[in-house]
């Protein structure tokens, strides 16, 4: 153990190559996480920040929430369902919102609600909005007036709130009268009556499943009924984004373990007549296979280090419509997995440090 | 060349592992690539296989067709723009379709019979005559969407028949119908019967002989008020998300090159160096530098071969062999392109090794104890 601390410190540049190699794995890891992170986060903080336990869509939206329509007749079943302890109406609609002295259309979702998600204040009056931070960048400030869709619905900026878009569009969260004005004069292919929502949110004690299928028996199966996990997943695009990028990452740390296994090979080639020698003083082949693995976990580590700098950097200078977040969590399991591989590709070399025989590297004169 | 093969045959474990090492790394750029490249045909084909060479948006739709509404007398301004040819509605929307007995995700592409925005790639069938005709994307046969077949929009009085099957003409990763605009304009009211207008998306219009779609494109934007218009190149190309999308996985793959060069050159110097003494020796009794440099070269040529072939094979087996709901598959062509580019970066990434192997003086073998680790 002592030696291989002591080769990392005397004879680090060795070590250069397979520490290159993984900073940029590191890079490309962090990268593909954060980008996986930036389009999930981005497109399902409306849903995520539901208290509710259940998000009611009608049975013909196919989980669209766009598609959704509630109208107040199938609303009063669902809160006369056995469980149900708390109803309130969601409606969303997409639109480009002009922004006081700016040339570029601000990607806006207004949101109509009843009841406050997590870290959204109560329903503003009519005509005012919560704001999410992601407008920020498209130059709104708090008192503005921001003129919505291609009527150009007026809405005040009354306040801030976070990690609440949509579909990475910048959540305006707003009275349901306000929602319905903005839909109904910029879609009117598809107007809300007064009452009429696209979901409806619900809570109750007890299972979330077993409450959706109570929901859905009650409304004679009018209306399809998720939990807010299933919600979140169900929003366009989300599952399909998680399941390519998760497989293009497992196929990067399978890379990782596969370098450093070459690496270390390598490394253990060339040792192998000082590694005979040490077994023929008594070393043991656990000790020197310690060794090794100590020293692919330090590299690891480093090269973890200087690539996650390296990531901070690059995202800083990217251009904002590449949607990538970096968050504590993805570091965590993304610094994991490295060591991981790390150890599993340094552990190819246990085989070949086994097979050395002190007898015959002796014999060799060394 | 005998020395370099020899040595492979030898140490098959490091240079297996150098070529496992590359063929992942092709695969991942291959299977990036092939991913991207479908993921975009499936978000954009039906614009990119209309027949309208220049749409048309209202101002406020940021370039989304699906957030897009124009007032109908849109058309009839358009159509008046000098040096536009014909001009005509384009309708779409994504509707609940009852199609191979499920309900699906489903979008509507809607177009007047003879006027632009019909479907370019038609490989089975023809196009609709008549309404709730209509031609559906290739690659949903398994959804219902299979020609002759019959799907009905959710809530719609009439079937819609499928007379035709299109190629890469999806949109926002869902089936695509193409059909008419009387048809799109009927299932819009059925699916929202307090539907006050049913207005196009956008107007699709194509140009005379002799004007190009960008010089009508902008004679359209400074002669029409409240839209956007676009070539259809443009609207392909900066569609929300497609130039993201893009600008992201060409970083990803830029940087999978960067490994392999990383890989394949700090590889092999790392070989030259552990051979120094075999290498100055052979020197010593008479091998020319430049052969040495050429068994290098071999190496690598071989090495990087034989990655590719095992990144091509991953990737067949991971996308055409398993298939994909994205219809994502590795072509030939692409995986030619990104070995020769792989092939000719480790090629420059092996200069290092090369440049150690000519500076190995052969005096040095008659130096006593100079060979010596």
């Amino acid at each position: 153990m002592k030696n291989a601390l002591r080769e990392l410190r005397r004879r680090p540049g060795r070590f250069v190559p397979v520490t290159a190699a993984l900073i940029l794995l590191t890079v490309l890891l962090l990268f593909l996480g954060g980008l996986l992170d930036g389009l999930y986060i981005g497109a399902t903080g409306a849903l995520r920040a539901q208290r509710a336990a259940v998000v009611v869509y009608s049975a013909d939206a196919n989980d669209s929430i766009i598609r959704s329509r509630v109208n107040e007749t199938t609303r009063a079943k669902i809160e006369r369902t056995p469980g149900v302890t708390a109803v309130g109406g969601l409606g969303i609609s997409l639109l480009g919102a002009k922004v006081p002295g700016e040339t570029t259309l601000a990607d806006a979702a207004v949101i109509g609600y009843q009841r406050p998600p997590t870290g959204v204040p109560a329903v503003p009056p009519p005509g005012d909005a919560w704001a999410d931070r992601r407008l920020e960048s498209f130059g709104v400030r708090v008192g503005q007036t921001l003129r919505l869709g291609p009527r150009e619905v007026p809405i005040r900026v009354r306040g801030w709130v976070e990690d609440t878009n949509y579909l990475l569009q910048g959540a305006l969260w707003v009275a349901p009268e306000t929602w319905r004005g903005a839909q109904n004069a910029s879609r009117p292919d598809a107007p809300f009556a007064p009452g009429e929502f696209q979901v409806v949110v619900a809570d109750g004690p007890g299972d979330p499943a077993a409450l959706a299928r109570r929901i859905d028996r009650a409304t004679g199966n009018e209306t399809a009924t998720l939990t807010k996990d299933q919600a979140v997943l169900a929003s366009p695009g989300t599952r399909q984004q998680k399941s390519t990028f998760n497989g293009i990452i497992a196929v990067t740390f399978v890379v990782v373990g596969l370098v450093v296994a070459l690496f270390f090979a390598l490394l253990t080639l060339e040792r192998s007549p000082i590694y005979g020698v040490l077994k023929a003083i008594g070393t043991t082949t656990r000790r020197l296979f310690a060794g090794v693995l100590v020293q692919a976990l330090i590299v690891a580590t480093a090269a973890f280090l200087v690539g996650g700098l390296v990531t901070l950097g690059l995202t800083s200078v990217l251009p904002a419509r590449i949607p990538i977040l970096l968050v504590g969590s993805r570091a965590i399991t993304t610094f994991g997995g490295i060591l991981l591989t790390a150890a599993i590709g340094g552990a190819i070399s246990l085989r070949r440090i086994a097979r050395i025989d002190p007898v015959a590297a002796i014999g060799t004169g060394t | 060349m005998f020395l370099a093969l020899r040595e492979i045959t030898r140490s098959r474990t490091r240079f297996l592992l150098l070529g496992g090492a590359v063929g992942l790394l092709v695969f991942l750029i291959v299977f990036v690539q092939a991913l991207t490249g479908a993921l975009i045909r499936q978000f954009i084909g039906a614009i990119d296989h209309q027949s309208g060479t220049v749409l048309v948006y209202s101002a406020d739709a940021r370039k989304n067709l699906e957030g897009s509404r124009v007032p109908l007398d849109t058309v009839s301004a358009v159509a008046a723009v000098p040096g536009v040819a014909d001009a005509g509605p384009l309708g779409e929307g994504t509707f609940s379709v009852q199609a191979g007995g499920a309900l699906r995700d489903t979008v509507l592409f809607a177009s007047v019979v003879g006027k632009p925005g019909a479907p370019t790639t038609v490989i089975r069938g023809r196009l609709p005559h008549a309404d709730f005709e209509a031609v559906a994307s290739d690659g949903n046969s398994d959804k219902g969407f299979r020609l002759g077949a019959t799907v009905r929009v959710e809530h719609s009085s009439r079937p819609m028949r499928i007379v035709g099957i299109a190629r890469d003409a999806n949109y926002s990763v869902s089936p695509t119908l193409f059909t008419t605009f009387d048809t799109y304009q009927q299932v819009r009211k059925d699916a929202n019967p307090a539907a006050v207008a049913v207005m196009p998306s956008a107007v699709a219009a194509t140009t005379d002989p002799g004007v190009t779609p960008a010089e009508v494109r902008d004679r359209i934007n400074r002669a029409v008020t409240g839209v956007e218009a676009l070539t259809r190149d443009q609207a392909v190309a900066e569609s929300p998300g497609v130039a993201s999308v893009g600008e992201s996985i060409g970083a990803i793959v830029l940087l999978c090159f960067f490994v392999v060069v990383v890989v394949a050159g700090l590889f092999f110097l790392i070989l030259t160096v552990q051979k120094a003494q075999s290498l100055t020796l052979l020197r010593a009794i008479g091998v020319r530098a430049g052969a040495l440099v050429r068994a290098l070269l071999v190496q690598v040529v071989v090495v990087v071969l034989g990655g590719v072939v095992i990144g091509g094979l991953l990737g067949w087996l991971a996308l055409n062999a398993a298939g994909n709901s994205l219809g994502a598959r590795v072509e030939i062509g692409s995986l030619l392109q990104t070995g020769a580019l792989v092939l000719g970066l480790s090629l420059v990434a092996a200069l290092g090794a090369a440049r150690r192997v000519l500076r190995i003086d052969p005096v040095r073998a008659t130096v006593p104890g100079s060979l010596d680790p």
